[in-house]
């Protein structure tokens, strides 16, 4: 059966990063003040001529969009003509509630995959009406691009939009996160994690013959985890053990039994919740009453952060006191595959220091199974 | 009068179900049919081939002391051996196999299992359980896996062939382990590539951690007269557990390992493999027992695989095909994209030339590949033919 594709194009993402800005959320008329042109466009269109040059005839999919420059403008340049236009914004200059209303319609026509041409931004503006239902893909044109939806590159989203409708990828968590801009004008950084959606990965593949691999879902993969995450809590029963945020470790915590925070950290301690959803200070205060700890963590979005984008709770401090030793990383090994290293921004130099000289991490990427992957903590 | 017994469920249909459902998904075994002896030049599935697919490197399965001895081995003890290794199914003839390999390999004692799987799935739940590690190579064969699935002990895996990351993980381990196991293949079956032995026989060392290595590929293939991994790295005897097999180019069948006397104590009371599974028949054993005879006292088969795969290889690149990083007699002409490679295997077939295609999952999308085993036995006419198809169908098929 033919695919079919929500495509919706950001005509003003990206344009606030020439000129410092980190995004355009609300700031769009001093971006262009300052001399910001658009590139969305030309990002959509070089993905989708690669799509169509490298992998595809133009039949393959059924596309629908948005009027002009929100995507209709961008397929017909490349030749596509199965397009139907679902939405077409009020005014030129399109807002967060164009990506909005184009989703909720594209909800209506029951689209297989999401894929869009912008930044964090339009990735949350998505999410928030698409949650979890549609895979979303994006085409990374943003400023701020950590979200776990984007591919590497344009290029990479041909070949990715390839892949799926092959049915050469499954369906698999990816996170959406996005800088507080408004705070971030303000001189404060948080990167917050504002949901799991989902996105299109490469499988895990099994070898179960000599020469036969069956691929493996994610929430099988991640059932693996869970039992090597039970076998650790029954192992150290004399541990407090700290749940990380991300859709990974709240798969974990679930199978455990544990009511877990998707977005927060959770403690546990003799196999029971005892505390959820907790800031900085209310950690400290478990600390002080339990000195033995052990914190889970995973990696968040599409650059492979374990610390520092969308777990700011776990301040610099309290991963001073809880040890480096005491981290349990674990992923699933499609997500360390797609990037090369694991990444860590506490914020503390001296801190991502001591991460520096070690250089590596083991991460738990199955039932007793771990491997090792390269940390990386500045110039990124 | 008889009630209707309600069935609780149906017992076997799964059978039918999930074997069509490899076949609709095209992963069914479409098994090719030797008509012919294994040799050079076979018959399959009625089609006379140059047989590039088989692991017959040095075509001993063919030599005439091997089925002279074979054949006199069953003459004189029958055609089983009546029993399990340690019950009554110890002949003198598996002792002497053993003895003879151990010198061969210049190590204290040898082993010989009933297959190579059985070796790997036998031997390596017994080195380590829990609060152990094995630490393998990614890209280890899937015997091995098994073998270290059956195990309690944690399992870590280092990039391929990278001794670094190696070591960052005997790092890591050394604090939090009682047993550490090393394993790897030694010669790479999807590329060809050789297992830095020497390198990590000295980590090892400094770690304390047991190395364990499966040279499937390389027995008869790699180091002075084919006498495996030790040999070609120079250091018989320094690795824990040399394992490999009869049934590729020693051209018969059955598993060996070879290491200390300690090591084949422990193995053969331990293995369940090996304990409950019959010997081999005497035939096997004397084949086994001329195999080695063969790589002792003729040189020239080794010598020829060598000349072959270093002549093959050279006219491959030449004709600007990518060999990969190969250092053995397996070959792979990598393509690109899996199609390509199922098209130029079919067509290679219908051309005369028999060599299977390699494709995603087991190399990179990428990378599909046509996985060519040199033989001994095939002569420069041969090479050359096949080298002729292969240029003519890569210029066809825009490979080259």
């Amino acid at each position: 059966m033919i695919k079919k594709i929500g495509f919706v194009v950001n005509p003003i993402a990206g344009m606030g990063g020439k000129v410092g800005l980190k995004g355009t959320d609300n700031v769009l008329d001093k971006a262009i003040k300052l001399g910001a042109e658009p590139i969305s466009e030309k990002k959509a269109l070089d993905a989708l001529k690669e799509f169509i040059l490298r992998f595809s005839s133009k039949n393959d999919l059924y596309w629908f969009t948005c009027a002009g420059a929100m995507g209709e403008d961008e397929l017909k340049k490349v030749g596509l003509t199965k397009i139907d236009i679902v939405y077409s914004p009020a005014k030129k200059r399109t807002t967060a509630v164009d990506t909005k209303n184009a989703c909720k319609k594209f909800i209506e026509k029951k689209v297989d995959l999401i894929l869009f041409c912008g930044g964090d931004g339009t990735a949350r503006d998505i999410f928030e009406v698409v949650s979890n239902k549609i895979p979303i893909l994006g085409i990374p044109a943003g400023v701020k691009m950590h979200s776990g939806v984007f591919s590497i590159s344009t290029s990479a989203s041909a070949k990715m939009l390839h892949e799926y409708i092959n049915n050469n990828l499954t369906i698999g968590d990816a996170e959406i996160i996005d800088l507080d801009e408004k705070l971030y004008r303000k001189g404060k950084w948080d990167i917050r994690l504002f949901g799991i959606a989902k996105g299109i990965v490469e499988p895990t593949y099994v070898q179960v013959g000599k020469s036969i691999f069956e691929s493996v879902s994610d929430d099988e993969v991640k059932e693996e985890l869970a039992e090597h995450i039970k076998d650790e809590i029954e192992k150290n029963t004399d541990y407090l053990f700290l749940f990380g945020s991300g859709g990974t470790i709240d798969f974990i915590a679930k199978k455990l039994n544990l009511k877990n925070t998707l977005l927060g950290i959770d403690a546990v301690y003799d196999k029971k919740v005892v505390g959820s959803d907790l800031n900085e200070k209310k950690i400290l205060e478990l600390l002080n009453n339990y000195s033995k700890v052990k914190l889970i963590l995973s990696p968040i979005g599409a650059q492979g952060f374990i610390l520092g984008r969308g777990n700011l709770q776990l301040s610099p401090k309290l991963i001073k006191k809880i040890g480096l030793d005491n981290i349990i990383v674990v992923s699933t090994p499609t997500k360390i595959s797609s990037t090369p290293f694991l990444r860590v921004d506490t914020g503390d130099k001296k801190l991502d220091h001591l991460f520096a000289e070690k250089d590596f991490l083991m991460v738990v990427i199955g039932y007793r199974l771990s491997r090792v992957v390269k940390i990386q903590t500045n110039n990124f | 009068m008889g009630g209707q017994i309600l069935m609780k469920r149906n017992a076997t249909t799964f059978l039918k179900n999930e074997y069509e459902e490899l076949v609709n998904k095209n992963l069914d075994w479409k098994l090719r049919i030797l008509e012919s002896g294994s040799t050079p030049h076979s018959v399959v599935d009625g089609k006379k081939v140059i047989m590039f697919c088989s692991n017959n490197y040095l075509n001993l399965s063919n030599h005439p002391k091997l089925i002279q001895s074979a054949v006199d081995a069953a003459k004189k003890y029958g055609a089983g051996s009546g029993s399990v290794r340690a019950i009554a199914g110890t002949m003198k003839l598996h002792m002497d196999v053993e003895k003879k390999l151990a010198k061969f390999k210049r190590t204290e004692a040898a082993l010989i299992y009933q297959t190579g799987f059985a070796a790997n799935a036998g031997l390596i739940p017994q080195l380590v359980g829990k609060g152990d590690i094995i630490i393998s190579d990614e890209l280890n064969h899937g015997s091995i896996i098994d073998g270290v699935r059956l195990t309690k002990a944690d399992r870590a895996v280092y990039k391929h062939r990278n001794v670094s990351e190696l070591e960052k993980v005997l790092n890591e381990a050394d604090k939090k382990y009682r047993r550490i196991l090393i394993i790897t293949d030694g010669v790479f079956s999807m590329d060809g590539d050789i297992a830095p032995m020497g390198k990590i026989v000295k980590l090892a060392n400094e770690y304390g951690a047991m190395t364990y290595v499966d040279d499937a590929h390389g027995e008869g293939v790699i180091g002075p007269e084919g006498r495996g991994i030790g040999a070609h790295f120079g250091i018989e005897g320094k690795i824990d557990v040399e394992m490999g097999t009869f049934s590729k180019a020693y051209g018969v069948v059955g598993g060996l390992i070879a290491g200390s006397q300690d090591l084949i104590n422990f193995a053969y009371n331990k293995s369940r493999t090996w304990l409950l599974s019959g010997s081999h028949p005497p035939a096997v054993a004397g084949a086994q027992l001329a195999a080695i005879d063969v790589l002792e006292t003729e040189p020239q088969h080794v010598k020829n695989l060598w000349e072959n795969t270093k002549y093959f290889k050279k006219e491959l690149k030449s004709m600007g095909f990518d060999t990969g990083e190969s250092e053995t007699p397996i070959t792979p002409v990598i393509v690109g994209e899996s199609n390509k490679a199922k098209e130029l295997s079919n067509r290679l077939f219908e051309e005369g030339v028999f060599a299977l295609p390699i494709v995603f999952p087991m190399v990179a999308k990428d990378k599909a590949r046509i996985r060519t085993m040199m033989n001994a036995g095939l002569t420069k006419e041969d090479l050359n033919y096949t080298l002729e198809k292969f240029e003519k169908l890569g210029k066809n098929l825009e490979i080259i």
